[in-house]
């Protein structure tokens, strides 16, 4: 069953949208500015996100997770690691590592179903679950292979 | 420049997005399959500007920023700008020696809507191309003002209902035909152009790395299917996007140096029209026996546009 | 390296000349420019220094002036120096963008040769493009003479790129009347001038890859007033700074500038305040008015933005009858420079008799025979205890007399 932290940074969906706190007019940054970091970020595009330094206004340290009503579960009994739905999810949300795909980022998925979509497997490796549902039951759930309908 | 390996799905995949979640586009929004591609392609250093639209609004919005690179907003319709004014100064820096680090190498990118590249960007698109700065622009397509709550565009096809182009009891919807703005760019002298969809993602990833590879000025029109205003569930954004490619409404292709035309993706079985606007319900009123007429006008336009597509590939002039 | 440019102690130059030498030296980066007239010369000057080599910049001839300035943002953005300038319509089609400069912080220096604003069309000098720029948060300093337009873009880079400061900084110069009229300028030499600006020393660099950032966010009513509260207080908080770099600049060439230039003041009772050429037009009159017996004086306004309430205030309580020359178009309302004069004079005690006067659109001369008879009207005025004349009047105007409002009086 998937660890709902799964390869995250420290500080991933930490923060509510919007801000938790909203600070006077002498704690805004000057222009409007963000940064993505903390400290120097050079190499960042070698690194994964949970070896990276985010710095509080990245949007990695925040949840979108309330707007979903249904999620996504994976079975990794499935999986061909196919990286179909890692290419294609629109939120960043689908942890590969290695070639690998390894669960879904629960802070950020939005429950949009693409990632069940364009995934290959029969039955699928990933399906649409009630938010409210636990994993394990989901995963007892599973259906079997389906037969091609002629 | 450092491209990253796009041989197959698994390669892709392990690059480590630059892209980050929580941003607050629509669930299934086609933008960030496009904008998570384009920086998944490069290891280089980027410098993106965006224009005013559901990509800028839903990205930037204080204190978060979903950008892990550096990144600007100014206004609707000058990204184009933008990015010319940093990469004159990446030169006037780099020559001056005045750089962090002036070994860096870097790219710089722009994106805009439909609306702020074929409207009201136009202008300060085509001046940045005409200049020959070296970047690359991409245009997020989805055939309407989506941030605004999908009024028309020049990009919206004949036949769509929108806010301000609607269809009625007297009106089937947009009147025109779609710009041909990859023509146009291509009219630049552009060294690469290209029509790209982000369901055929290998074709997309080469497009973006030409482009990105490519010293001087590139332009590459995206179809990025927008569930809200298409009136489509957002499951079905790459289903779609396979509709609008193999439909042939949406054909992707590339041209260099304003010449040489490439066709990257030829449908199997060209599918009817009808399967691509029966998925959508901005084309829902085009099914009435009135509205016949357009769905076989717009069907004879993309039999003339692949044609003509075709005989230009042959004649490479 | 730059190439060494030869210059004397002493030059004829116009105002746009002088201004853009003053780019030229202070070694502007990257200029992303649209031709207009007046101002034109400005760019089309660096752009030749770029050509021969004396400048080791980048000039980005673009296709709008709302291409200009978006070009200067994304380059300021990237962390080098970046100047630009404008007149009129083009000021006009810039607008967008200004508020989005300032907003952002970026130290953009825009020399602005002002003109008035169409319709009708109009190639002349007036303030109707300096006055739409004075809700934008950018710094405004106004330059009477080509000399000035010289020393003061020198100054407005030291000013903007202050860390303490980071705003976008116009100077002004009047169309034609400056900006083509040759006049003795005593530059600095190059080492000098450098010198005094020094390096520009970049914030948030979009080029700095060790540390992304992002620029432009979106703020809706939860941030967007700290946002704005927190800019108003830096240019508020630039007087200070500008007051250093004219003292450090006096200090270097002994020629001494202040937000609020008074001339004739001691013990003047009538007054004349004044932006641009007007100003010297005025001093002239005032002058010879002196000879009369008349104790006139003369304010100019010499740092627009941030508007210098409490100096106006400290240069005026004592007066008796001021005139505020307003060279922009009202569009029904009085002077918004009188406005901005009368409120710093309604804090104080003696609240002096003050009157609003339009005059010179369109570059129409203002003469000293005319500053006389402005003079001479608050001499009545003061003499009266009360306004004799309608509180609005056109000056200089054809035709039947236009004047708007007189004094309430029981
Ligand atoms: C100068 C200006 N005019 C109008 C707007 C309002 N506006 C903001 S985004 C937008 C539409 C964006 O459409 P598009 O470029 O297609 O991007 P999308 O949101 O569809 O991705 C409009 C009309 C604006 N921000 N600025
Ligand atoms: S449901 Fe959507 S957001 Fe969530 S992992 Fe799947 S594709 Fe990504
Ligand atoms: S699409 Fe399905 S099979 Fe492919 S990697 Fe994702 S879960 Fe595995
Ligand atoms: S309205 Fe359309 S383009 Fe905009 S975020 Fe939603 S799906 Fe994406
Ligand atoms: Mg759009």
């Amino acid at each position: 069953m998937q660890d709902l932290k799964l390869k995250a940074a420290e500080k991933r969906g930490i923060h509510q949208l919007g801000g938790d706190e909203l600070v006077g007019w002498d704690e805004v940054t000057q222009g409007i500015i963000l940064t993505s970091f903390e400290g120097d970020a050079s190499d960042i595009v070698h690194k994964k996100a949970e070896e990276r330094n985010y710095s509080d206004f990245n949007s990695y340290t925040a949840t979108v997770a309330s707007w979903r009503v249904k999620k996504p579960v994976f079975n990794i009994d499935v999986c061909i690691d196919c990286q179909n739905c890692w290419v294609w999810c629109p939120d960043t949300s689908i942890i590969s590592r290695d070639k690998q795909m390894l669960g879904i980022d629960y802070d950020h998925c939005k429950g949009c179903e693409v990632c069940v979509e364009v995934c290959p497997t029969n039955p699928k490796s990933l399906l649409m679950f009630g938010e409210q549902e636990d994993l394990e039951t989901a995963l007892s759930q599973w259906p079997e292979k389906k037969k091609k309908e002629k | 420049m450092a491209i990253t390996s796009i041989k197959n799905l698994k390669e892709f995949s392990t690059n480590n997005d630059r892209f980050e979640g929580a941003h607050t586009l629509c669930p299934g929004c086609a933008h960030s399959m496009i904008v998570r591609e384009l920086m998944n392609c490069t290891d280089d250093n980027l410098v993106i500007a965006s224009n005013t639209g559901c990509l800028e609004v839903s990205t930037a919005v204080y204190p978060f920023t979903s950008w892990d690179t550096s990144w600007i907003h100014i206004g609707f319709e000058n990204a184009a700008t933008a990015v010319s004014g940093a990469e004159a100064m990446f030169k006037a820096r780099k020559k001056k020696g005045t750089l962090k680090d002036n070994d860096a190498s870097v790219k710089f990118v722009a994106f805009g809507g439909d609306g702020s590249t074929y409207d009201i960007g136009f202008q300060w698109l085509s001046g940045a191309m005409e200049r020959g700065h070296d970047f690359t622009y991409i245009c997020l397509d989805n055939e309407n003002y989506a941030n605004t709550g999908g009024q028309r565009s020049s990009a919206t096809p004949i036949g769509a209902h929108t806010s301000t182009a609607q269809a009625g009891t007297h009106s089937y919807g947009k009147k025109q035909k779609k710009k041909d703005i990859v023509a146009i760019m291509a009219a630049h002298d552009a060294p690469y152009v290209a029509q790209l969809a982000p369901n055929k993602w290998k074709s997309m990833a080469k497009g973006f790395q030409k482009a990105l590879e490519t010293e001087g000025p590139c332009f590459i029109n995206t179809v990025s299917p927008c569930c809200t205003e298409w009136k489509f569930d957002p499951k079905d954004t790459i289903n779609i996007t396979d509709l609008a490619t193999d439909t042939l409404m949406f054909p992707i292709y590339e041209i260099i140096n304003g010449h040489e035309l490439n066709i990257l993706y030829r449908p199997k079985n060209v599918l009817p029209v009808e399967e691509y606007l029966a998925a959508q319900g901005r084309y829902k009123h085009l099914f009435k026996p009135e509205n016949k007429h357009v769905i076989e006008e717009i069907q004879k336009n993309i039999n003339e546009y692949w044609e003509m597509l075709q005989r230009r590939e042959e004649a490479r002039v | 390296m730059a190439e060494k440019f030869d210059l004397n102690e002493r030059e004829v130059w116009d105002g746009n000349y002088a201004a853009s030498q003053a780019l030229r030296q202070a070694q502007v980066d990257v200029v992303a420019a649209y031709p207009i007239t007046p101002s034109t010369p400005i760019v089309e000057n660096y752009g030749a220094y770029v050509a021969n080599g004396y400048i080791d910049g980048e000039f980005v001839m673009v296709e709008s002036e709302h291409a200009a300035m978006s070009g200067c943002v994304g380059a300021s953005a990237a962390g080098g120096r970046v100047a630009t300038a404008t007149s009129s319509q083009g000021f006009a089609l810039m607008v967008e963008v200004l508020y989005q400069a300032s907003g952002m912080r970026l130290p953009i220096v825009l020399t602005v040769v002002n003109r008035a604003l169409a319709s009708p069309l109009n190639v002349r000098g007036d303030h109707g493009d300096m006055y739409l720029g004075r809700d934008s948060g950018w710094i405004q300093i106004d330059a009477f003479n080509a000399q000035e337009a010289y020393d003061l873009t020198l100054c407005a880079f030291k000013i903007g790129e202050n860390h303490d400061v980071r705003l976008p900084v116009m100077v002004h110069q009047d169309g034609f009347i400056t900006s083509h009229t040759a006049q003795n300028v005593y530059p600095l030499s190059d080492e000098k001038a450098y010198g005094f600006i020094g390096d520009i020393v970049p914030v948030d660099d979009m080029l700095d890859f060790s540390r992304p950032v992002t620029y432009g966010a979106q703020t809706e009513e939860d941030w967007h007033f700290e946002h704005k509260a927190k800019q108003h207080k830096a240019l508020m908080d630039s007087r200070t700074v500008i007051d250093d770099v004219f003292a450090e600049f006096e200090k270097l060439t002994g020629r001494k500038y202040n937000r609020v230039e008074g001339y004739d003041m001691d013990d003047a009772e009538v007054v004349i305040v004044a932006l641009g050429t007007t100003v010297e037009t005025a001093r002239v009159a005032a002058q010879e008015l002196r000879e009369e017996g008349v104790k006139a004086g003369v304010v100019g306004i010499r740092v627009f933005r941030p508007f210098p309430f409490d100096q106006v205030r400290d240069m005026l309580e004592n007066a008796k009858s001021i005139a505020v020359l307003d060279r922009s178009s009202p569009g029904g309302a009085m002077g918004a420079f009188f406005n901005e004069v009368s409120a710093a004079l309604y804090t104080t005690p003696n609240r002096p008799l003050i009157t609003n006067y339009i005059y010179g659109l369109g570059g129409r001369d203002f003469s000293v025979a005319e500053a006389k008879r402005i003079f001479l009207e608050q001499k009545a005025n003061a003499d009266a205890g009360h306004i004799t004349t309608d509180i609005q009047q056109f000056s200089g105007l054809r035709g039947p007399h236009l004047g708007y409002f007189q004094t309430k009086r029981s």
